[in-house]
């Protein structure tokens, strides 16, 4: 981890910028749910802040963090180009569960998930893989790989 | 060119990794380390200062770290600086995208500091800045 485990200020700090990135993929997800037709490029928005939340969670160590981000970040993907409406309603039900879990973890930050989010976990990658999974993701040894062989 | 010449540009949209990031490399002995938080910020900065690599983010908000680089190779005075892509996007094709578009390297969040390291001088070396 890139930070000092007693520089809690800094950590707090981390924690502050994300749940305002909560706060915009709740308002999105608002959206979204309004006018699932219209709205559904909004999903692209809800994947970055996730993303966001994600790799700054991976930086602060906290791994549970990142795992139920990632899951929401490959559900709002799926839900971008979903195409029937009943689909979308599916992401949108799936990504108000994860978000309400990713504030609920931002708050208690230094805690680790309980028996009710781990529930909830396992019943998102559920929904993701019947969605067909997550998208195809590489690890940093491979990208060195594939910058080698770039030409 | 000396270490404490090399003038670095990060971009970052999260306010507390821009500041790590920044103070890693300060760390590192360079010492003209600028920062901003999305492109048209940095493309502003581009056009006044002379740089000769980039940090950037992948997800900066209305334009993408993608598409930044982009902008950058195409770009006559900008082409030739060292671009390292920053970021927890991982997905194959995102990370093709990137190598097609001219990424020197690309570091994967969660960062560390021998990482962080290794891949900036990595990309000065390969760029004969250092």
């Amino acid at each position: 981890m890139m930070i000092a485990p007693n520089h809690e200020q800094k950590i707090e700090d981390f924690i502050a910028e994300l749940a305002g990135f909560a706060q915009i993929a709740e308002s999105t997800l608002s959206r979204i749910e309004n006018d699932m037709d219209g709205n559904k490029g909004l999903f692209s928005i809800f994947e970055e802040r996730m993303i966001a939340i994600r790799g700054t969670a991976l930086q602060l160590s906290l791994p549970h963090i990142a795992r139920i981000a990632g899951i929401g970040e490959e559900i709002a993907a799926k839900g971008a180009v979903a195409p029937a409406r009943s689909q979308i309603r599916k992401c949108v039900g799936s990504l108000w569960d994860a978000l309400t879990t990713v504030k609920y973890l931002l708050e208690h930050y230094s805690e680790q998930t309980g028996e009710e989010q781990e529930i909830l976990m396992h019943r998102l990658e559920a929904t993701l893989k019947a969605m067909g999974g997550a998208r195809s993701a590489v690890s940093a040894d491979e990208i060195e790989v594939l910058l080698r062989n770039r030409n | 060119m000396l270490l404490g010449d090399v003038s670095i540009l990060v971009i970052e949209d999260v306010n507390a990794m821009r500041a790590q990031i920044k103070m890693l490399l300060k760390n590192f002995g360079f010492r003209k380390v600028a920062v901003c938080e999305d492109a048209a910020q940095a493309s502003a900065i581009l056009d006044t200062e002379s740089f000769q690599l980039v940090l950037c983010d992948w997800h900066l908000g209305t334009v993408s770290g993608l598409e930044f680089l982009q902008y950058v190779r195409t770009h006559a005075s900008h082409k030739d600086l060292g671009f390292i892509m920053v970021t927890a996007e991982c997905t194959r094709d995102r990370v093709l995208d990137a190598i097609k578009s001219g990424v020197d390297d690309y570091l994967v969040k969660p960062l560390t500091p021998g990482q962080i390291q290794d891949k900036v001088y990595g990309v000065l070396l390969k760029r004969q800045v250092l």
